[in-house]
């Protein structure tokens, strides 16, 4: 419906405002397939408003969007990226602009790559690159550090400052590098293969900060991940926040959440391992100590044993036995004489009870021949004979008278 | 415990702590158990000190290398 106007019968703006408004609105909701060149998310408003560009023309479109229709994109929007919008074409008299409310928005490229990826893990996981027999340990002391990040990224900052803490006196072997972008993964792959090749570095740290789905597909690649993979020196990766997995996490021999993990976990707290080899070194020497001092008292008792300390008393024990030995000896002689003089003395009497001795003792006399016969009857003599008189005191001769 | 070797008497092939220790103890058991002669046991005795001696000697040099150590810490 044209306006009816003439320089002098003009349509006042309004009119004007109106009638483009209601030109548009003919044209209803449609599908439009675009860029996000610009993206403008404001807090505390209702409204969000986007660039859409044609990436194939340089024409574009605002759009505004709902906050609530916005933040239920997943992954978020970010500038760049691909999208399908539904919507209507919307005319603001009062500025006298036109853009397009969206009540719709689906990702169409990055739907596309995330699939991509998720085929490209499968393959990966089916060639075994993820398996937890190919992680490295990581050294406990490494000489040397490789770092891979963004040029004064607060990654490096947070790798740096961590690790010094920890141990001042750590070696960093820095490459600077674009961590997203078009030319992030062969400036990443060319860093790792000269850290990897360094003799002295001994661990590698690959460290960017969060970012967009795209942002990070770089270290999703999979010449990148390969690299990785085929690196000898162990590798860390730390890349964007806990909750994004880029391909690398899993083909590195250990995942850290943050830059600053990884700093703790490629360097030991020197003060911490300092106390705990000074303690290590009092036990064992405690423990030795003990050991000495229980095999010294052993000794000690070992040593006052009677039989070492005082072998005196055994030769006493021999002196007093042979002593004893010898008085039983002499006991023994001593009976045995005083039996033998027991003996004797009784024998004696007998002999002097057998002795003539008390009977001259009586008065008689023993008249004995000159042959020393006994003289008993008077035929055993003759007269003139020579006869000993035995007396009780003494003898006597006489002659035998008749 | 067996870098500077004490020595028993004669060029016998030098006992370890432990084996002179353990002849030691044997020694004694066989002094008090008794049933030895004369001459045995005061072969015993001698052999006994003897070893009394070396033991004391390995410990005396442990002790001494300990407190050299605790002295001069080699620092790393």
């Amino acid at each position: 419906m044209a306006l009816q106007t003439s320089p002098d019968q003009p349509a006042p703006v309004r009119v004007v405002s109106q009638a483009i408004g209601g030109w548009i609105s003919r044209l209803g909701a449609i599908w439009v397939e675009g860029q996000v060149a610009q993206l403008t998310r404001r807090p505390n408003t209702q409204t969000a408003f986007l660039t859409l560009r044609d990436p194939a023309a340089e024409i574009s479109l605002q759009v505004t969007v709902p906050r609530l229709v916005l933040d239920q994109v997943d992954p978020p929007l970010v500038e760049g990226a691909r999208i399908v919008v539904h919507a209507k074409p919307s005319w603001y008299y009062t500025r006298g602009a036109l853009s397009l409310a969206a009540d719709e928005i689906r990702q169409v490229g990055l739907g596309e790559l995330l699939a991509r990826l998720e085929r490209l893990r499968r393959l990966l996981a089916a060639e075994g690159l993820f398996g937890a027999d190919r992680k490295r340990r990581l050294p406990f002391l490494p000489r040397v550090v490789g770092l891979i990040c963004g040029r004064s990224s607060a990654a490096e900052h947070d790798v740096l400052e961590n690790a010094r803490r920890r141990w001042p006196a750590v070696e960093f072997r820095i490459c600077e590098v674009a961590v997203q972008g078009p030319s992030a993964v062969t400036q990443v792959i060319e860093a790792l293969r000269e850290l990897d090749r360094a003799e002295d570095v001994d661990v590698i740290i690959l460290a960017r900060g969060g970012g967009s789905v795209e942002d990070l597909l770089p270290f999703s690649d999979e010449a990148l991940v390969r690299a990785v993979a085929a690196a000898t020196t162990p590798v860390v990766s730390a890349i964007g926040h806990e909750s994004d997995t880029p391909l690398v996490d899993l083909v590195a021999d250990v995942r850290a959440s943050t830059p600053t993990d990884a700093a703790k976990q490629v360097v030991p707290d020197v003060a911490e391992e300092l106390v705990g080899v000074t303690r290590a070194r009092g036990r064992i020497t405690a423990a030795i100590r003990y050991r000495l001092d229980r095999e010294q008292s052993m000794l000690s008792s070992l040593r006052s044993r009677p039989v070492l300390a005082d072998p005196a008393n055994g030769l006493l024990a021999r002196a007093e036995e042979v002593s004893a030995l010898r008085d039983r000896a002499r006991r023994h002689l001593r009976h045995s004489l005083d039996r033998a003089a027991v003996d004797i003395e009784h024998t004696r009497a007998r002999v002097r009870a057998l002795s003539p001795a008390a009977t001259l003792e009586r008065g008689y006399a023993v008249v004995q021949r000159a042959d020393g016969a006994v003289v008993r009857r008077p035929s055993d003599v003759a007269a003139g004979d020579h006869v000993r008189l035995r007396l009780a005191d003494g003898e006597l001769g006489a002659t035998i008278d008749e | 415990m067996a870098n500077e070797q004490p020595t028993t008497g004669g060029g016998q092939p030098q006992l370890s702590y432990e084996q002179a220790r353990d002849e030691l103890v044997a020694i004694v058991n066989k002094l008090e158990t008794g049933g030895t002669t004369l001459e045995e046991s005061l072969a015993l005795w001698e052999r006994g000190e003897e070893l009394a001696r070396l033991c004391e000697q390995y410990l005396d040099n442990a002790r001494a290398r300990l407190d050299a150590a605790a002295t001069n810490p080699t620092d790393d």
